[in-house]
């Protein structure tokens, strides 16, 4: 069998260790995702979510443990030199795109994620075809507003284009942290689905982290709660189809207490 | 009288060109400060100078003063990436250094070029309507390819890493490619000015430099105001260069010519500073330009 997209191995994120304020924001974290696994992370504030993801996508290096990237060992790379195999949405929608450019330079630059940068001219008349056709598959109008700054859009918008972004150069891992949280309910379920059929397309290994319990039902192939920088269910295949908000909500709140849901944390074991 | 101030801010004005372009770069682009573009204007005047009086081409002496600065550049480069020293205090610390540096290429405070080859010459070039020609099409040459350079894969990265850092580094540029590119242009570009002046005036002088990182933040944001450029809006970006440059240039002129004593021009360049901050910030609503004219970086 091939190396798993991701698999982290005793991951342990310590923040200003040996301060007063020392915090551990993960505690020894184990977990694979295969490649095509599409993962949704729920878990109260403070639990270590967005701490894994940018234990991932390299933004921070763990204290302790390995993180492998389709078998690949990157734990001492720094985000820009995984770049090629991890694609990241960021939860603010201005944060992953470059305001003053336009949509097209913005695509263009995410064109050659994580590949070598030289003096060919960014954006040609290829690009530019392609980018109209990706851009209109969106179906917002905005490949008639190529030249547009992104900062004009709106976040919904820009929450758009920035997984069209994503999937440009098919990435191993895609990170989506709270990607919808900015968006109203109809705009989320939009680009929800666009992060469906992105999942699908690239074949990527997806982490979804979201509050929105319906939205980590509803999607994907396994389901992780995580509290206080562990993880204390992970719900997959008919399991993870018999869900409902309330069971979610419980293995949220009874989690780091005794009471773990067995059941639910058994279904793990089958596969 | 009019047309005199015109073209007097022309001939003075052109030149100055590269060196605004270079704190555009950092400036604008990159959202911070570099004041290692005084030492290294020096630089390149003094390189380009001994290299003149020892009869070398003059053409070669301004690409060896320009590479000069672009050494300099990386030397601030890694003092920041080597020693986290922020690029504001580093190149501070650059300028002083520099400052040694260009004295002993100099062997003095002063080199004449006494009668030496410079690029009019061997272009057969005299008087001032020929030097401004020659000067004109050299900095459209230097404007020109800087755009094009700007439209490049590395150009893009360069125009998204000072608003967007985080994005850029999650696409895959990394932080010290992108201040060591940018330390390395900003300061080739302010000793290429150095390194035409030189040919223009007929000496190099250490002091050179003293003054011209206000004065090209100056031009920067008259530019910025006059023009408004943009992240992807590469013709406007070098249309504010010069632009803004001329603007600057004509204001002290004009000053000068209408009977200002030299010694009240620091504070023309002061007041000009001012006026163009007021404006943009203030003149925000009213004219509906909603863009600040200082770097976040600096702005609380
Ligand atoms: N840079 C940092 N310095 C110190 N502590 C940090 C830092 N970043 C995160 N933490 C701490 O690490 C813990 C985990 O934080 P993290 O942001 O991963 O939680 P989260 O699950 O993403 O929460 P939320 O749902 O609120 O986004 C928290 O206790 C947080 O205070
Ligand atoms: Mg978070």
């Amino acid at each position: 069998m091939s190396a798993p997209a991701l698999a982290l191995s005793g991951v342990r994120l310590v923040h200003n260790p040996g301060r007063s304020d020392e915090v551990v924001a993960l505690h020894g974290l184990d977990l694979e995702v295969a490649r095509g696994e599409f993962v949704t992370v729920v878990g109260s504030n403070g639990a270590g979510k967005s701490s894994m993801v940018s234990v991932v996508s390299g933004a921070t290096r763990p204290t302790t443990g390995r993180v492998r990237i389709d078998g690949r060992d990157v734990t001492r790379l720094p985000a820009h030199r995984r770049a090629g195999s991890v694609a990241r949405v960021f939860d603010d929608p201005r944060t992953g795109t470059a305001p003053e450019l336009s949509i097209e330079d913005n695509l263009a630059l995410a064109a050659r994620r994580g590949r070598r940068r030289g003096l060919r001219r960014a954006v040609g008349p290829k690009q530019r075809a392609e980018f109209r056709e990706r851009l209109a598959e969106l179906g917002l109008g905005l490949e008639d507003r190529m030249q547009d700054p992104v900062g004009l859009l709106s976040a919904g918008q820009r929450q758009s284009v920035t997984m069209v972004m994503a999937g440009l150069v098919a990435p191993s891992v895609l990170l989506l942290d709270e990607h919808l949280a900015a968006l109203d309910p109809a705009t989320a379920a939009r680009v929800l689905r666009l992060t469906c059929a992105l999942a699908e397309r690239t074949e990527a290994a997806v982490l979804m982290v979201t509050h929105n319990m319906q939205h980590a039902i509803d999607v994907g192939d396994r389901l992780m709660v995580m509290d206080r920088g562990r993880l204390v269910a992970d719900v997959r295949g008919p399991r993870k189809e018999q869900l409902t908000v309330d069971a979610v909500v419980d293995l949220i709140t009874t989690a780091g207490g005794v009471v773990a849901d067995r059941s639910l944390l058994a279904g793990t074991e089958e596969r | 009288m009019l047309t005199n101030i015109v073209l007097d801010s022309l001939v003075t004005g052109l030149p100055l060109a590269p060196l605004t372009l270079g704190v555009y770069v950092v400036f604008r682009i990159r959202q911070d400060f570099d004041l290692t573009v005084e030492g290294s204007f020096a630089l390149g005047a003094a390189v380009a100078a001994v290299l003149l009086v020892a009869v070398v081409h003059p053409f070669l002496a301004v690409v060896a003063g320009a590479l000069a600065g672009a050494a300099a550049g990386a030397v601030t480069a890694a003092l920041h990436l080597g020693l986290g020293i922020p690029v504001l205090l580093a190149g501070l610390i650059m300028s002083i250094g520099l400052f040694s540096v260009t004295l002993h290429v100099l062997t003095g405070p002063t080199v004449g070029l006494a009668g030496a080859e410079t690029i009019f010459t061997v272009l057969g070039v005299t008087g001032d309507a020929g030097q401004v020609l020659v000067l004109a099409a050299l900095v459209a040459a230097v404007l020109g390819a800087f755009a094009l350079f700007l439209r490049t894969e590395l150009g893009l990265a360069l125009r998204a890493s000072g608003a967007a850092p985080a994005m850029v580094r999650s696409q895959g540029v990394g932080d010290a490619q992108i201040v060591t590119l940018s330390l390395c242009l900003a300061n080739l570009l302010a000793a290429l000015r150095g390194a035409l002046l030189v040919q223009v005036q007929g000496f190099a002088d250490v002091n050179l430099g003293i003054g011209m990182f206000v004065a090209a933040i100056g031009a920067v944001l008259l530019g910025t105001l006059a023009v408004r450029p943009s992240g992807s809006r590469v013709l406007r970006i070098v249309a504010a260069v010069v632009v803004g440059t001329l603007t600057y240039r004509l204001v002290l002129v004009a000053a000068l010519r209408f009977g200002l004593p030299a010694a009240d021009l620091k504070a023309i360049t002061a007041l000009t500073l001012v006026a163009a901050v007021a404006v943009q910030r203030y003149g925000a609503a009213t004219l509906g330009r909603a863009e600040p004219a200082l770097p976040a970086a600096v702005r609380q």
